[in-house]
């Protein structure tokens, strides 16, 4: 790439040799009319609105497909550009609805503005228009395909940036009719994007659809905490409710791009289950209370189980903002506890944070190898699995150790089948391999580790590499080995300089641990869910999701001597049933807040809306809760102030080498992975979310031996799960994957 | 939904293309399990010849409905494609169209109804030298007027 | 007449190898393959004999074959364009049937100019009969080892298949041809890049028209100065002329460049009994219409058509005689590119359709004062701005056969119905 001289419209600009002129127009702030031409996806040229005049060129040629060189004298706006332009938007206005007062992209129509702009005030076409008959896509985009102007944004989008070829163009000429093939409809985690690419209001948001015009609405800038990209979105408002979520541009983040799961969660806000009031128990009979009597009421009964704060234990989800974890974390060492944990899905909390993640979102694109361990990527971690995916449209090669093998959109040259029970001896295997192949000395631990080919394929791959990335994915919380298993993830990594990420602290964990969310002394999640604390405050908890074992945690915390103080949005019978006092606060979108990414950039935003009845952001709950107690220190008046002291910790970051023991092997283990719209409980609560095929996800995969060593057959139910049996799953275990509630 | 003999023919076109180009083959691959199907396609069997060469569903649904020689609904045994272009029509085409239509008892674009014959109108078929022409499977059938086209109609069983 | 693509035409057997073979065929390739011509002199004689693309747009094809990046790595293929869908042309079919050796020649040669190992000749979908006598000849060819790996241990690699369409006329615009052969819709790529360095599977390729590569193992064997003799400057050699419509003896007749039109027209036996001579589409359905004056002054060649005010297209002439009715026939015409286009690009897509239904609005009766200029703009918002030239190719007929045949319109507007008392 060249700096080169050319003119725009008698203007001397600067552009790259073979960069398009119409993002060096567009860099200018020149304006050239367009439709199918979009920055993040390839050139098709097929609109033809975006013809300018190129001297020596007899023909108009599309901005979006010339490539510069230098010299080039280009007019965007003279009478022969003009001409064109004017030509192409009369022609696509004579089959386009002139109907924009009742469209749904009425008032954010791309058509709309450039038409004002462009097209000429009468229409001399009256042969009738075309219209085309719409099919039901989906739960999540509502079609009016009378309205497409054929720029096929939306294919381009699915078959380079979704990577499954879903949308196509059927027919040809004037029939071209763009469509999924006939029911199948669209089915991409990220295919909402297709809404925001579409310059017109042929595909728009299904659950959007009729509730009131854009105009009317305001966007607030905020952040999607699903994951742990923490990609920028505008929520979009009118009278105090979130309307629509659409993806804001931030290119180290998210680009320009969200996951469904960020884009349609927060229909979740308007679900009937929301907790409105605050509720006490009294003699196990529940009712409604003022703030004040239920604050009142659960400050009571800390105190009353509790001394010396001993007995106190503290359990947060990992959706809670970095404020509210902070606080909580205050209020329980101000207790004088330190039994208080995030991990309460975890099989084994001891391990956690070995694995700290050294590579950026936007350096991943960059890598030339990828392993993959323990991980759904595509579903856990949409926007991550993008950028591992355009690494590999670059060529970037990967390969996994996964229990599953899971459909991707790219293709995973190298997989491992590995049952959880047997991930340790692999990894010990890999290890082995490449410091075998490195010729370095290996620690006694490896002495009985047996390297198999396929160890030494997996440590090829890695050692081959330039810039390879080793990326430790959800699975591993649940497997008991996960100290084991985060060690050896590391030492493989540093055996052969890989960079590392790691995935399995999802969502906003990372604020966790940046306020020291966990036990340094104190009962780690497991040990105070089996504990005889008697005191607990859970936040944002709901035991049948978030607990790694539901039943038991349940019973313990019912216990007649446990005085449990909840904060949630939404209702849970699990929740009532071993709480004394349930206080409402605010859910995604209602609170301000902080967000920790992978990245471990803290992306703070506002509350769009206020949340919802009588509940309360849960920052300020739990500072109430801490006056209360006459703990010192909560002097805060908003939540940046909270946000500035949790962010000048200093974090520990030593860890302890895990020693590679595995514990006991089952024969045949479990992996229980939650179903990407069930992780927390606002997307649990979008039911649009939880129509599509994604959010129907459930069942219990296994292989035909296991089936049989197990008496499954196809259809049975594994812990209420349906089985399936196919050849995808390692031999020795059962890959759950579902929307519901967990079982251990 | 695809025989064994169909997939013997579709794996031929498939080895004309590179390794990993079997998509290549989609075309004849369609025309061939359109022929085993009496003539015309299904969505089923769309859908079998795109997991067959490994492509996505709507590729091959796109090529299905893209180009003219597939049928959509069930066609007659025989399929009259009879030229209608600029210079079959300068030779009278459209009148030898409608005497087949009468003849036969058919409209264009229908199969008559014990499934002998269906009549098509298509685009010039590049044997205008011998304008007016019609197709009738493999075989062009050229010069046509009244009596020839009589003739020809005795011939289809 | 009948020297180059046709010389075997009247002969028994002319599509067999041995026909081919006894009147010099695959003495260059054998040259070729036995190291005695080199790339170089093979594109010099091809510049020399001026021969130009047979499959409408006329461009020389030494030149064409030079842009190849023929030293770069990797696969190249060469590809030959066998779909003839031009409304009036049907020479290619012939050259199918009757000397397919000569389009394997022709495109192995350009195998070996190109630096390519392979080929395809995509034939278009209706096209069985030429299918089976090209296939024919291709197991010939490598029965004879002609073809394939090493051919010879001469180091020369050249695989040649057939790809058969499926009913598109698109299809045989090249890039849209590429898209096919690779299994998907023909949909026009836009250009730059040109194939030579993105084409087919994204690999540098040459295409050509059946006729161009038919050409062009006669022009190598006796001269490329033999063969643009043949013809007059800057249109070398002879070329196929399909003559169709209302004439006593439509055929394919292969005449030097340069050839008068009347003579063209007396060879097809001439305007039947009675008739007079009203119009003439010189290069198929793409090319303006012109009136008999017009056409009667002209030469069969490149610039004598051009200055008529035509293209000489593929060589597709269609005569119509005073029996027709204008109005009709440039209804058909647009019909044609309606139900042709590919769809992609807005002003095709939406242009063709309204061409075509104001048109179909006056044949019905319909037809209101303006709507021929209303059609004269609408084709004009067309030309130039679509990504192939089929907008192009829909767009010119109807500047054409209006402006020299205003009065038929307008006469069928007012009136309803046509000026012609009943066409042929
Ligand atoms: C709409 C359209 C249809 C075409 N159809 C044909 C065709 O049927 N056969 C052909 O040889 N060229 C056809 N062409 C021209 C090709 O694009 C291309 O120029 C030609 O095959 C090049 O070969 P040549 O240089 O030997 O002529 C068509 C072009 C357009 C725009
Ligand atoms: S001009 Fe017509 S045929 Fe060519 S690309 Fe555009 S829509 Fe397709
Ligand atoms: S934006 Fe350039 S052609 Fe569509
Ligand atoms: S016009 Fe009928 S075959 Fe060409």
């Amino acid at each position: 790439m060249v700096d080169i001289e050319i003119e725009i419209d008698g203007k001397v600009v600067h552009g790259n040799s073979g960069e398009s002129v119409i993002s060096i127009a567009d860099r200018e702030g020149i304006e050239i009319p367009r439709f199918c031409y979009h920055k993040k996806l390839s050139v098709s040229a097929n609109c033809r609105m975006c013809l300018i005049d190129i001297k020596g060129n007899p023909k108009p040629q599309p901005a979006c497909s010339t490539l510069a060189s230098a010299g080039m004298k280009l007019y965007t706006k003279n009478a022969k550009a003009k001409a064109a332009q004017k030509a192409v938007m009369e022609f696509l206005l004579i089959n386009h609805p002139l109907d924009c007062p009742i469209c749904d992209q009425g008032g954010e129509c791309e058509l709309q503005d450039v038409a004002m702009e462009y097209g000429s005030d009468v229409s001399v076409f009256n042969e009738g228009k075309r219209i085309v008959a719409d099919k039901d896509i989906g739960a999540l985009i509502h079609t009016d395909m009378t309205r497409c102007i054929h720029c096929t944004r939306c294919i381009r989008f699915g078959a380079e940036v979704a990577g499954i070829v879903e949308m196509g163009g059927t027919g040809r000429g004037e029939d071209l009719k763009i469509e999924p093939f006939l029911s199948e409809g669209i089915q991409s985690e990220l295919s909402g994007n297709m809404i925001d690419v579409c310059p017109v209001g042929a595909l728009t948001s299904k659950p959007f659809r009729f509730e009131v015009r854009s105009w009317q609405m305001n966007s607030i800038q905020s952040i999607a905490r699903h994951d742990l990209v923490g990609s920028n979105i505008f929520t979009q408002t009118h009278k105090g409710k979130v309307k629509r979520v659409v993806a804001r541009d931030n290119e180290s983040v998210n680009e320009t791009w969200i996951s469904d799961r960020d884009r349609f969660s927060y229909q979740g806000l308007a679900s009937e289950k929301r907790c409105l009031v605050p509720k006490i128990k009294v003699n196990n009979e529940w009712r409604e209370a003022s703030w004040q009597e239920a604050l009142d009421f659960a400050v009571n009964g800390i105190k009353n189980n509790n001394s010396d704060g001993s007995k106190f234990g503290a359990l947060t989800s990992k959706n809670a903002t970095l404020e509210e974890l902070y606080l909580l974390q205050k209020l329980t060492r101000g207790m004088g506890s330190d039994n208080l944990d995030y991990r309460s899905d975890f099989a084994n909390p001891a391990a956690a944070n070995i694995l700290k993640s050294s590579i950026s979102l936007a350096e991943l694109e960059d890598i030339d190898h990828a392993l993959i361990v323990g991980s759904h990527l595509r579903l856990e971690q949409p926007m991550i699995n993008h950028r591992i995916r355009k690494a590999t449209l670059n060529g970037a090669s990967v390969s996994a150790i996964n229990a599953q093998t899971f459909d991707s959109n790219y293709r995973i040259s190298n997989n491992l089948l590995t049952a959880p029970q047997n991930t340790l001896a692999t990894l010990s295997g890999v290890l082995k391999a490449v410091l075998n192949e490195a010729s370095e000395k290996q620690p006694d631990y490896l002495n009985s580790v047996v390297v198999e080919q396929a160890h030494k394929d997996i440590a090829d791959n890695l050692l081959n590499a330039e810039n390879a990335v080793v990326i430790l994915g959800e699975h591993v919380n649940g497997n008991p080995d996960s100290d084991g298993i985060s060690q050896l993830v590391k030492d493989i990594a540093e055996a052969s300089q890989a960079q590392t990420l790691n995935v399995s602290l999802t969502s906003n964990s990372l604020a966790a641990e940046q306020v020291g969310f966990r036990p340094v002394n104190g009962k780690n999640a497991l040990e105070i869910l089996a504990s005889d604390l008697n005191s607990f405050v859970m936040f944002d908890i709901y035991p049948d999701f978030d607990c790694f074992n539901p039943e038991s945690a349940i019973e313990n915390l019912s216990r007649s001597d446990a005085f449990v103080v909840s904060l949630n949005s939404f209702e849970d019978d699990s929740v009532l049933k071993y709480s004394d006092v349930v206080l409402p606060i605010a859910s995604f979108y209602e609170t301000s807040g902080t967000h920790v990414n992978i990245d471990n950039i803290s992306q703070s935003y506002s509350a769009s809306v206020k949340s919802a009845g009588d509940s309360k952001p849960g920052w300020k709950v739990i500072k109430v809760l801490a006056d209360l107690l006459e703990i010192q220190g909560f002097e805060f008046v908003d939540s940046c102030e909270v946000a500035d002291e949790a962010l000048s910790m200093t974090p520990s970051t030593s860890v302890a080498r895990a020693k590679i023991t595995g514990s006991e092997i089952p024969e045949i283990s479990t992996v229980w992975q939650c179903a990407p719209y069930s992780v927390d409980a606002l997307v649990r609560h979008s039911s649009s979310l939880q129509e599509t095929q994604i959010g129907q996800i459930n069942v219990a995969s296994v292989s035909k031996a296991t089936a049989k060593l197990l008496k499954l057959s196809e259809g049975d139910l594994f812990k209420g799960v349906p089985v399936n049996i196919n050849n995808s799953v390692a031999e020795g275990c059962v890959f759950v994957h579902t929307y519901q509630p967990r079982k251990c | 939904m695809i025989s064994d003999q169909a997939k013997k023919e579709i794996d031929i076109w498939v080895a004309k293309y590179p390794t990993g180009r079997q998509s290549s083959a989609v075309m004849e691959a369609l025309k061939i399990v359109q022929a085993e199907n009496g003539g015309s396609l299904t969505n089923d069997l769309i859908k079998a010849v795109a997991d067959y060469l490994d492509m996505p569903r709507i590729n091959a649904q796109e090529v299905a409905t893209f180009y003219e020689n597939y049928n959509h609904k069930p066609v007659g045994k025989h399929v009259i494609r009879f030229c209608h272009n600029i210079s079959c029509m300068l030779n009278g085409a459209d009148d030898l169209i409608s005497y087949l239509e009468t003849k036969l008892g058919v409209k264009t674009g229908e199969a008559r109804k014990d499934g002998l014959v269906s009549v098509k109108k298509v685009e010039c078929l590049g044997a205008c030298v011998g304008a007016p022409m019609c197709q009738i499977g493999d075989k062009y059938f050229e010069n046509l007027t009244e009596q020839r086209i009589d003739e020809i109609l005795d011939g289809l069983k | 007449m009948n020297k180059v693509c046709f010389k075997n035409i009247n002969k028994d057997n002319p599509s067999s190898l041995a026909t081919y073979e006894a009147s010099g065929g695959y003495k260059v390739w054998r040259k070729i393959l036995k190291g005695e011509l080199s790339q170089g002199k093979i594109l010099d004689e091809l510049k020399t004999s001026g021969l130009r693309g047979r499959g409408g747009a006329g461009f020389p094809t030494g030149l064409k074959w030079s842009f190849m990046p023929r030293n770069q790595e990797g696969q190249k293929y060469v590809v030959c364009n066998s779909d003839e869908g031009e409304p009036g042309t049907c020479k290619d079919r012939d050259i199918l049937r009757f000397n397919p050796h000569a389009v394997i020649e022709g495109m192995a040669i350009a195998g070996y100019v190109m630096k390519a190992s392979v080929g395809y000749n995509y034939i278009r979908g209706e096209f069985m009969e030429p299918y089976y006598r090209f296939e024919e000849a291709l197991n010939e060819a490598y029965g004879a080892g002609l073809l394939g790996e090493d051919i010879n241990d001469s180091k020369i690699t050249f695989n040649l298949y057939t790809h058969l369409g499926a009913g598109a006329y698109i299809c045989g615009e090249e890039t849209a041809l590429l898209e096919s052969i690779e299994g998907k819709k023909g949909q026009p790529r836009f250009k730059p890049p040109f194939p030579a360095n993105v084409g087919l599977y994204g690999k540098p390729t040459t295409i050509n028209n059946t006729e161009s590569f038919a050409s062009v193992p006669d022009i190598l064997a006796k001269g490329g100065q033999w063969f643009a003799d043949l013809g007059v400057p800057n249109s070398g050699g002879c070329k196929l002329f399909s003559v169709t419509g209302h004439v006593n003896n439509p055929a394919n007749f292969e005449i030097p460049m340069g050839t008068p039109f009347s003579d063209l027209l007396e060879m097809a036996g001439g305007l039947r009994e009675g008739r007079k001579l009203k119009a003439v589409i010189p290069g198929g359905s793409s090319t303006p219409v012109l009136p008999a004056k017009a056409a009667l002054k002209m030469n069969m060649d490149y610039d004598s058509i051009d200055k008529a005010g035509s293209m000489l297209g593929a060589g597709s002439v269609i005569i119509m005689d005073d029996t027709t009715c204008m109005v009709k026939a440039l209804t058909r015409l647009a019909h044609f590119y309606y139900d042709e286009s590919c769809g992609q690009c807005t002003p095709c897509r939406e242009g063709t359709g309204w061409i075509y239904r104001v048109l179909k609005r006056i044949m019905d009766g319909h037809g209101k004062n303006e709507d021929l200029d209303l059609l004269l703009s609408v084709q004009d918002k067309i030309i130039g701005n679509t990504i192939c030239a089929l907008g192009d190719a829909a767009a010119m007929p109807v500047e054409s056969f209006i402006r020299h045949f205003r009065k038929e319109f307008e006469h069928y507007i007012k009136n309803g119905e046509s000026m012609v008392a009943k066409d042929g």
